[in-house]
């Protein structure tokens, strides 16, 4: 007797058991992250990122080979360099698997992130409200919140494969590069601060990347509002507290800035140690994420609860 | 629009049955699958669904009315899209808004919007994973539901270029994929062409035959006449009558029914036609006339007395206005057009 294969693709009542809502969010968050994957753009902001990366992890490798040389030159463009000279440059740039190597790491790559982000923003949940895809997620068994979580996921992702996740192999290849046996016990605290900062970065970046899509929707103005914080904001920071030597507290108002801060505390930095100098506390820094992140959930809410969300 | 009637449980029939309405408690069985008390919803300053109290339990209920009537909000409220501003919509007794009555309902939206470089098979997957299935489930039921709707060999190309009834077929297979007890289907017919709509008008019959209570809101009055004679009529945010055509109909005595009657001797008939009380005019033509009466159940019952006590050969009994386009027209003040 042959196979009934066509009752298998007959409806029969449900025996297992559906799993909760939380796996819906992940796969809200699956399916963003295989949309913006399918963007060109997205590709080639992350070649950029990559050479970021590429930058931080050879000039560690040159580092530690150059210190091999103490009482040599090199030639660089036919000029002879003293390798001291140079070892005591890529020293001063930190590029020696110490916190701040990981700091500034994170710190370049958000020039890109948040170009990244404005794009992911629009496409990941923009889209949803911009064409009316909403009502398919919301009727499936999942509430609002679960939505919303799918989404800062899916940002969450896009903001750890170009910070937390490089950084980490930074991290490794620097206890490849010293003395391994001490590097990684040593310096163990230096992974916690990665991930702890990585964290940091995906709440506060996921939830203001999703308020803003929700608020603007569409790519340009999303960039245009992104350019506000982070582009404009900075500037003005910088020239307040750099050139009119106003009150170094004038810097909370750069959010990148003040996520570094609170980054370069969860690695474990000395203060004195943070350049610019003219820095505000570590705490202010912290309730400006903070607010910044209770803003965008109050904001969320209320926008969840609305009914524009089904318009 | 004329009279309201009362909003009545004529809809119920059988509960549902083999589907996953387990999932929410055992003894929700017997709580109505779908139940609108009072349930209002303002948008701003716009009334937009007032005071709807409403109760389906099974097979296949239409939901009609004009554009701006409340039938989106409606559905949005039955599917816990949006929550009413007053009142209550459960399901099974659990709030429509809470995810865990989502499991009992399917929604197959008017709007086709998604994202177009998925293909049909993928977006069906993406929302089986959406309902809480794992991959090989979500696989199955994905492939089951497509089978259903006649996708299986198109659903592997993108979604940007699918017709507009593929995408109809589609988007019913995702309310199909978690097997729910409720169907909400708004304008599933649109787009279709006439084969495949017989072929979705038979698989909501089977559906509605193995116990699913389906809502289908559609302007296509002709189809869904085919499809069920229960309807919900919507106007002006109100349900401005709830049950089968016939009922409706017989419900509003204050608007005359009208009959074409082909008999042998058309001016007899007429005269003796126009004593009868409920009778209020006859127009007679070449094949036989037409008669305006109210109370239609009397006025059939004294012409069947007549026609046996006369001896009349009627050839054709036909009323002219229970259908639902006649129906609405009497209802919403206009033409019936929705």
């Amino acid at each position: 007797m042959g196979v009934q294969t066509d009752s298998l693709l007959r409806y029969r009542p449900w025996r297992g058991t559906p799993r909760g809502p939380l796996w819906g969010a992940a796969a809200v968050a699956r399916v963003a992250v295989r949309l913006l994957a399918g963007r060109r753009l997205f590709w080639g902001l992350a070649a950029l990122g990559l050479m970021v990366f590429f930058f931080f992890f050879y000039a560690q490798y040159l580092f530690v080979w150059i210190k091999t040389f103490t009482d040599e030159t090199v030639r660089f463009a036919g000029v002879p360099v003293a390798v001291a000279d140079l070892s005591k440059f890529l020293g001063r740039v930190n590029l020696d698997g110490s916190v701040h190597t990981f700091g500034n790491y994170v710190w370049f790559q958000g020039y890109i992130l948040v170009i990244v982000l404005a794009l992911a923003g629009s496409v990941l949940v923009g889209n949803d409200f911009a064409h009316g895809s909403l009502p398919f997620y919301l009727s499936k068994p999942i509430a609002r919140r679960h939505y919303l979580l799918g989404k800062v996921l899916a940002v969450g992702a896009v903001v750890n494969l170009f910070t937390t996740l490089p950084a980490v192999v930074l991290w490794v290849q620097a206890g490849l590069l010293f003395d391994w046996h001490t590097y990684y016990v040593d310096n163990f605290h230096l992974l916690v601060g990665i991930l702890g900062y990585g964290l940091l970065l995906t709440v506060t970046l996921g939830l203001l990347t999703v308020a803003t899509a929700v608020w603007v929707r569409r790519t340009v103005p999303m960039v245009m509002a992104w350019v506000g914080p982070f582009v404009l904001l900075r500037m003005i920071a910088e020239w307040v507290v750099d050139g009119l030597k106003y009150d170094p507290r004038w810097r909370l108002i750069d959010l990148w800035n003040d996520l570094y801060l609170c980054g370069l505390w969860c690695l474990g930095a000395d203060p004195r140690t943070i350049r610019p100098p003219a820095q505000p506390d570590v705490w202010e820094a912290a309730l400006v994420v903070a607010g910044v992140c209770g803003g965008c959930l109050l904001y969320l809410r209320r926008r969840v609860q609305a009914v524009e969300i089904v318009q | 629009m004329g009279p309201p009637i009362p909003t009545e449980a004529l809809l119920r029939t059988d509960s549902g049955r083999g589907s996953d309405s387990s999932l929410v408690t055992d003894d929700c069985s017997l709580k109505p699958l779908l139940l609108f008390e009072h349930a209002s919803k303002w948008y701003g300053p716009v009334l937009a669904l007032n005071q709807v109290t409403l109760e389906l339990t099974g097979g296949i209920t239409g939901l009609v009315g004009a554009n701006g009537a409340g039938k989106s909000t409606l559905l949005r409220l039955a599917t816990g899209q949006i929550a009413p501003t007053l009142g209550r919509v459960t399901v099974r007794g659990t709030d429509a808004r809470d995810w865990r009555a989502r499991r009992l309902v399917g929604y197959c939206p008017d709007a086709d919007a998604f994202y177009e470089d998925l293909s049909g098979r993928r977006f069906v997957r993406v929302m089986a994973r959406l309902c809480g299935y794992a991959r090989r489930e979500a696989d199955r039921r994905t492939d089951a539901a497509l089978d259903l709707v006649g996708m299986t060999g198109r659903a592997d190309r993108p979604l940007r270029g699918y017709s507009k009834g593929m995408r109809q077929r589609v988007k019913l297979a995702q309310a199909l994929l978690h097997d729910p007890e409720l169907l909400v289907l708004d304008e599933p017919l649109s787009g279709i062409d006439p084969v495949g709509r017989q072929d979705l008008l038979g698989l909501f019959r089977q559906l509605a035959a193995t116990g699913k209570c389906l809502l289908v809101s559609s302007h296509e009055l002709e189809a869904l006449e085919k499809l069920t004679d229960h309807v919900v009529v919507m106007a002006r945010g109100r349900v401005a009558a709830v049950g089968t055509l016939q009922q409706i109909r017989d419900r509003l005595d204050d608007y005359p029914l009208s009959v074409r009657v082909e008999v042998d001797r058309p001016r007899e008939v007429a005269r003796r036609l126009l004593a009868l009380p409920e009778v209020v005019g006859v127009e007679v033509d070449a094949a036989g006339l037409v008669v305006r009466a109210h109370h239609p159940k009397r006025f059939f019952a004294a012409f069947g007395r007549l026609t046996v006590e006369d001896g009349w050969e009627v050839r054709r009994l036909e009323p002219l206005d229970e259908s639902a386009h006649a129906v609405l027209g009497y209802l919403l003040g206009g033409s019936g057009r929705t």
